[in-house]
């Protein structure tokens, strides 16, 4: 098949029912944040869900960047590297720079009502074959005379962002 | 780059051979228990034999609070400008306007080209983590009620005087206060000095045309600014709320 290069994009739900340290930390600074700032675009306090917010006041779309800064510094943590997503040998394998942060919904009231979205950006890979359910992808780098590959299978929350066909 | 990330992950791999040591551990702990029983009924369901890779993988890096990347001093993020040293008094107007200490002040404003840092353009658009929110900060007061930010002087866009968004929230994070700080006209003043950068001061709003700032008669919103274009400009600014 011809070569085509991708960028994959893995939309990481975070709830009050995730459990792991990072995934809580993140829950609780980006409620704290969203809390903190939705005042902003909400005074007096006349609407308590995020959903009221942005139906009622429409740059309360903004809220979506100005929360993110709650989360960056966890995103440092990760290294550089998207969690969760695991290539068929199970090991994270796919790297990002990029993000976008969504609040998904929240109530100012009730933190176990916010839940929220990050979408990790991967770097671009080369598509080089499908085997079976599998797709076999590699770093998008100068060509070498031999490359490393990760086979991986595409799982819930993970799509195709991008694609371009190469040579 | 990527060949390091890839033996990275090797190395990840290879270490994790003690974790099936410690599965084996853990059984012949439970062979041959006494009747008695221990422990209570688990909570935990099942999630085994859905189609999926399990992590093998050593856990880590082990996460860490950290604070919202807005907290820091110096907000300029690479952006180039005019040095700006923002210095920000809050007073409490509940106690003769004494200084408060403790309280958060946000402070964001434009680059010198008039631009916010955010979101652009389509739902689509991913940002680079690194230095998404250049031009923020955060910073807590000190005992006399100060906080101190290093920036650039800011740039202007069409519509509006130049001028600095503040937020003052109590220790809680409960909003006190939203305002504006405006910058002092005239010859020989910064406004004048910067003189909008490349864009010059054509078509710019003056605080007596801006929708924001004309009702201020006394000039209570506006800041006092000192410095050259080489030295930089200091601006200072008292702000008293109710506490």
């Amino acid at each position: 098949m011809p070569k085509k290069v991708i960028v994959l994009c893995y939309r990481k739900i975070i709830d009050s029912t995730n459990t792991n340290p990072w995934d809580r930390f993140v829950h609780e600074d980006s409620f704290a944040e969203f809390k903190m700032q939705a005042q902003y675009y909400n005074q007096p306090q006349q609407y308590n869900t995020f959903a009221e917010m942005l139906l009622h006041i429409p740059e309360a779309e903004k809220l979506h960047f100005l929360v993110s800064a709650a989360i960056t510094g966890y995103l440092r943590q990760l290294n550089g590297i998207i969690p969760d997503v695991l290539d068929n040998l199970g090991r994270r394998f796919l790297t990002f720079e990029h993000f976008k942060f969504e609040i998904i919904n929240s109530d100012i009231r009730h933190p176990e009502k916010h839940k929220i979205a990050i979408n990790f950006f991967s770097k671009p890979l080369i598509w080089h074959d499908t085997i079976g359910d599998q797709l076999l992808v590699s770093q998008h780098k100068e060509e070498e005379a031999e490359i490393f590959t990760n086979l991986f299978a595409v799982q819930p929350f993970v799509s195709i962002h991008s694609i371009k066909n190469i040579d | 780059m990527e060949r390091k990330n890839f033996i990275r992950s090797l190395m990840i791999g290879a270490v994790s051979t003690p974790v099936i040591i410690e599965a084996c551990k853990k059984s012949s702990i439970t062979d041959g228990t006494s009747t008695s029983g221990s422990g209570t009924a688990g909570t935990t369901a099942s999630t085994n034999g859905t189609c999926t890779v399990a992590p093998t993988e050593t856990e880590g890096p082990f996460p860490t609070k950290v604070p919202a990347s807005y907290v820091r001093s110096d907000i300029t993020d690479g952006r180039t400008g005019y040095k700006m040293t923002v210095k920000i008094t809050v007073g409490n107007l509940n106690n003769n306007c004494a200084a408060l200490a403790g309280a958060l002040v946000d402070i964001w404003h434009c680059d010198a080209e008039g631009n916010y840092s955010e979101y652009g353009g389509s739902g689509m658009q991913s940002t680079n983590y690194q230095s998404v929110h250049f031009l923020r900060g955060r910073q807590t007061t000190d005992a006399n009620g100060l906080v101190t930010f290093t920036t650039i002087f800011p740039g202007w866009y069409t519509g509006r005087a130049t001028h600095i968004h503040v937020h003052v929230y109590n220790a809680a994070g409960t909003s006190l206060n939203v305002t504006q700080i405006a910058f002092p006209e005239g010859s020989g003043t910064s406004l004048a000095l910067v003189n909008g950068y490349t864009k010059g001061m054509t078509g710019y709003t003056y605080n007596n045309a801006d929708n924001v700032f004309s009702d201020d008669k006394t000039g209570v919103q506006i800041a006092a600014v000192s410095g050259t274009l080489t030295a930089g400009f200091d601006l200072t600014f008292k702000l008293n709320v109710k506490a």
